[in-house]
């Protein structure tokens, strides 16, 4: 005979307030069943949980059912109260009513209360049904992947490494580094970029527990958390890094010029070539798509000035494999590119540059030498005007929401065209000046003084060209006229957005995307940086736009995840997954379709003891089930059934209102 | 449509060349002009097989007992036949290189009192699809046609319609006939014979056949292949090709067209996802 307890909370006022609790426990006492039933006003609290736990010893309880918020807020919290007192913690049965009655129907008390009643009466039978249950113990790699090795990524790989957890870091591209390399001086405190992330670039080429694997991709992921099997292609660089000494004559002599990316396109680089003096590691790599040798098999200059004989033109991509338990993914961001603006003339007058582009001219190591110029003529700009969400919170253009670095980073490139033209000025073109961080707010206001930068509040319509100069046209809000701004140069704050191949890289790992593209968090708010998918883990602008303080704050919580998902040899698992009764299955494979984890497989097992026949069955793989019960959903011959959510169990629920 | 002279001499080199242990097939039932399927176990029983527009049943249900199971078994099947063999080959119940199918180019066959079937006026795929050989001459693929008895049944309202299958269900016995013809009803244990599920009792009773019934329509929704077995096994005569039928026309109009069977590989409108299935419902 089943013995339940039932404990309602007034989860302060929001339960108590429109359900009424004591109605509640009133009806609930007079289930066969239930024991014992109070209510208090915080369940949750220590006193609470002391209630939940006399109880069970008390009336000897055999299941317990708490009414109160979303089992994701406090069914850990209340399964413990359980296993304190003794008790099997899978015994316990949550009744949500919270965000399903009080909070959802404020204005009808009665009602609500009634819902509450059923919601309980359903928890009620369904934890007559309710089993023991156990965790489940799976063995862990200790080996972390690092996907991206920009400042989210090193940042990462180091905290994880320190730790002393083997990290394999991918990085696309020939270094390190990331967009962070591309700065020049970063907000609020005006560090110098390169100075900051050099050094780290460093430790991580030199830390023995870090494996850089540089100009490569993922290809592959497979098996479940703490066991995953990654696939790695590493792109033919036609240099042998081994023996490449880092000399630069290859690249000294290289006839081939091609648009520098990490300049913006603004100078060139050659075709064999190192993305920047400070790349870590610091070989070059053959782009070749441009090389003379490798298009038309004509040239090889390089490899006849290499004096180690490391230039191979034969070099194919390599596949390898490598055993992880757990992955940061830390792929970053792109920018908007801000071809639907028309009417400002993008594309079509030259001194309309993007952020990134003057960023990159004002960098110590640019390729203008730290001094902005004009792209048309080359003259330096007295006049910039600087025109904030481009892209950004444009639902017409661009995207819905803010990209949260232009506002601190154009209050930056004020500070740095001051510093570096004397006599410019400054126009800045805003919606609002969001500086939501520690010295942010101080920064914008301290540069606005010192630069005496021009801030009109509003929007341009138009950029026109009279003579060599740029007429911006916008209105200004707050003297509610339009104004004419005469310029020499004109920035775009594009907007932040994920990267192409974003969602492609999330469906090879299996973790969510949302609608732009940037992967989704398990929680907002509590679990920010874990995937829905166990063991996957974001780190910066892959997940949203981010500062480089958050990014790196980011990813040391992913490092923090990552240690704690390898303090142990084995891992705990939840037990609430699906198992397949072998002597129902028919082996028609429909769950190995539908399963979204690829947990299912199939095994042939004898047609009965002792026979030579075999018959098909499916198989779960307790380690990457997770769960969600699709399996359950399409099996026609009921032979799965998942753990905490068995027939008996629902068809109680049901039979009970 | 008779194809008994070459089904036997084919049966009869299959026999002789020890292609095939045992070959399904038709034969007289020896006290009227219709038929019963046959399982042949040697050459010197093939003159007792037959085939001609009598030969209505689906033979695919005998791929599931132990009579054939991990034998190389030899068949004939018609179009809608060869539909559910596509289905036991998706779903794993039969192994290709076991079979030796002999497919027919269908005229359409006849009930018991001589008149056309009404499954084969509107048959879309009166070939077999899957076959080693093939008999008589080839078809054009038809048109989907929603008949007029489920025209009717979408004129009811769902009250009405309920209350119409439930008059219907009153005279189940609840013998599961049905079920056993059924050659996509395969499962080692069928859910509705299942103590721990609840959810179905034995009683033989109008809820109890509804709730089995619309069970098992649905667990044959988007792979029924509309050949029938079931009606013709059924003693008290339900019509059960509406439920299926029913089923067939909601999964076509909503499910990109699907149809049951017609590609191997194929498992259904529930087991696939696609961006343009419907989500309306969905709150």
């Amino acid at each position: 005979m089943a013995r339940v307890g039932v404990f309602v909370c007034f989860c302060g006022a929001n339960i108590a307030d429109f359900v009424d609790v004591n109605q509640v426990v009133e009806e609930v006492k007079r289930i066969k069943e239930v024991k014992f039933a109070t209510n208090y006003k915080y369940m949750c609290s220590d006193p609470g949980q002391q209630q939940i736990r006399d109880a069970i010893i008390q009336y000897r309880l055999t299941s317990v059912v708490v009414a109160a918020c979303s089992p994701r807020m406090h069914e850990k919290t209340f399964r413990k109260a359980l296993f304190d007192a003794g008790m099997n913690p899978y015994l316990l049965e949550i009744a949500n009513i919270r965000e399903h009655s009080s909070w959802v129907h404020q204005k009808d008390k009665k009602a609500a209360t009634e819902k509450a009643i059923d919601l309980v009466r359903m928890a009620v039978a369904k934890s007559i049904a309710n089993e023991q249950l156990h965790e489940i113990s799976v063995p862990v790699t200790k080996r972390a992947l690092v996907i991206g090795g920009g400042i989210a990524g090193i940042q990462a790989a180091l905290d994880i490494a320190d730790a002393r957890i083997p990290v394999v870091l991918v990085e696309k591209s020939p270094s390190i580094g990331g967009k962070m390399a591309q700065l020049d001086e970063t907000f609020p405190t005006l560090d110098c970029s390169q100075c900051i992330l050099t050094p780290k670039m460093v430790d991580v080429a030199s830390h023995p527990y870090i494996e850089l694997i540089p100009y490569a991709e993922v290809l592959e992921l497979e098996g479940f958390v703490g066991n995953y099997k990654a696939k790695i292609k590493k792109k033919a660089s036609y240099v042998n890094f081994k023996t490449c000494t880092g000399c630069g004559a290859c690249w000294q002599k290289c006839p081939v010029k091609v648009p520098n990316e990490y300049n913006m396109g603004i100078d060139k680089r050659k075709a064999i070539y190192t993305p920047f003096p400070q790349a870590v590691p610091n070989k070059p790599v053959i782009d070749a798509e441009h090389c003379n040798m490798l298009t038309k098999g004509k040239c090889g200059i390089c490899a006849k000035v290499c004096e180690k004989g490391s230039i191979d033109y034969k070099m194919q991509d390599e596949i390898i494999e490598r055993e992880i338990g757990a992955v940061v993914v830390a792929t970053g961001y792109s920018l908007w590119d801000p071809k639907p603006y028309e009417e400002y003339g993008v594309g079509r007058f030259k001194d309309i540059i993007t952020s990134l582009e003057f960023e990159r001219m004002v960098s110590a190591n640019g390729p203008t030498g730290g001094v902005p110029i004009r792209p048309s003529d080359g003259q330096v700009p007295k006049n910039v005007v600087f025109i904030k969400c481009i892209g950004s919170r444009d639902e017409a253009k661009g995207i819905e929401y803010c990209s949260k670095i232009c506002c601190m980073y154009t209050t930056k490139h004020t500070i740095l065209l001051h510093h570096k033209v004397p006599g410019s000025h400054s126009y800045v073109f805003y919606m609002d000046i969001r500086a939501a961080g520690k010295g942010y707010e101080e920064f914008v206001k301290k540069a606005q003084v010192d630069t005496a930068a021009t801030y009109l509040r509003g929007r341009v319509s138009k950029i026109y060209k009279k003579g060599d100069k740029l007429i911006v046209r916008g209105e200004d809000a707050q003297i509610g006229q339009v104004v004419e701004v005469v310029a020499d140069l004109v920035v775009l704050a594009t907007a932040v957005i994920p990267n192409k191949d974003n969602p492609d890289l999330a469906r090879l790992l299996g973790v969510s995307y949302d609608k732009y593209g940037y992967m989704s968090e398990a929680h907002p708010k509590l679990r920010p940086v874990e995937t829905a998918k166990a063991g996957i883990f974001l780190a910066g602008c892959t997940q949203a736009p981010k500062d480089i303080p958050d990014t790196v704050a980011q990813a040391s919580a992913c490092a923090a995840k990552v240690c704690g998902l390898f303090s142990g040899d084995t891992m705990k698992k939840d037990p609430m997954i699906s198992s397949v009764n072998n002597e129902f299955c028919s082996g028609c494979q429909n769950c190995v379709k539908v399963c979204p984890y690829g947990a299912i497989v199939t095994e042939e097992i004898p047609m009965s003891r002792g026979s030579k026949e075999m018959r098909t069955v499916a198989k779960i793989n307790e380690g990457v089930c997770q769960g969600c019960g699709s399996c359950v959903a399409v099996c026609r011959s009921m032979a799965i059934s998942l753990a905490g959510f068995s027939d008996p169990q629902i068809i109680n629920e049901i039979v009970s209102i | 449509m008779d194809y008994t002279k070459q089904i036997q001499e084919i049966v009869a080199k299959l026999f002789a060349e020890d292609k095939i242990d045992v070959f399904a097939g038709y034969r007289m039932t020896g006290f009227d002009e219709n038929q019963v399927p046959v399982l042949i176990q040697s050459s010197g029983e093939v003159s007792r097989l037959v085939f001609n527009d009598k030969s209505v049943f689906n033979l695919c249900n005998y791929l599931k007992y132990d009579h054939t199971r991990n034998k190389r078994v030899g068949l004939v099947v018609k179009g809608c036949d060869s539909r559910s063999l596509n289905l036991l080959l998706t779903e794993g119940q039969v192994k290709r290189e076991r079979l030796y199918i002999v497919g027919i180019a269908c005229d359409g066959v006849v009930d018991e009192q001589g008149n056309k079937m009404q499954n084969c006026e509107e048959c879309m795929f009166p070939d077999a699809l899957v076959y080693d050989e093939l008999l008589g001459t080839q078809h054009p693929e038809g048109k989907y046609k929603v008949n007029s008895d489920i025209k009717e049944l979408a004129s009811k309202g769902l009250v009405e319609r309920r209350a119409y299958f439930e008059e219907i269900f009153e005279s189940c016995i609840r013998c599961n006939a049905c079920r056993h013809s059924c050659p996509l009803c395969y499962c080692t244990k069928c859910c509705i014979d299942q103590e721990t599920s609840k959810l179905y009792n034995g009683a033989n009773n109008t809820s109890s056949a509804f709730h089995a019934l619309m069970t098992w329509s649905l667990h044959l929704a988007g792979r029924c292949v509309d050949c029938r077995n079931c009606e013709k096994a059924c003693p008290s005569h339900l019509p059960l090709h509406l439920l299926h039928k029913w089923n067939e026309r909601v999964i076509y109009e909503n499910f990109q067209e699907h149809l049951s069977g017609v590609k191997e590989g194929d498992r259904g409108a529930f087991y696939k996802y696609s961006l343009q299935d419907p989500d309306d419902f969905i709150m």
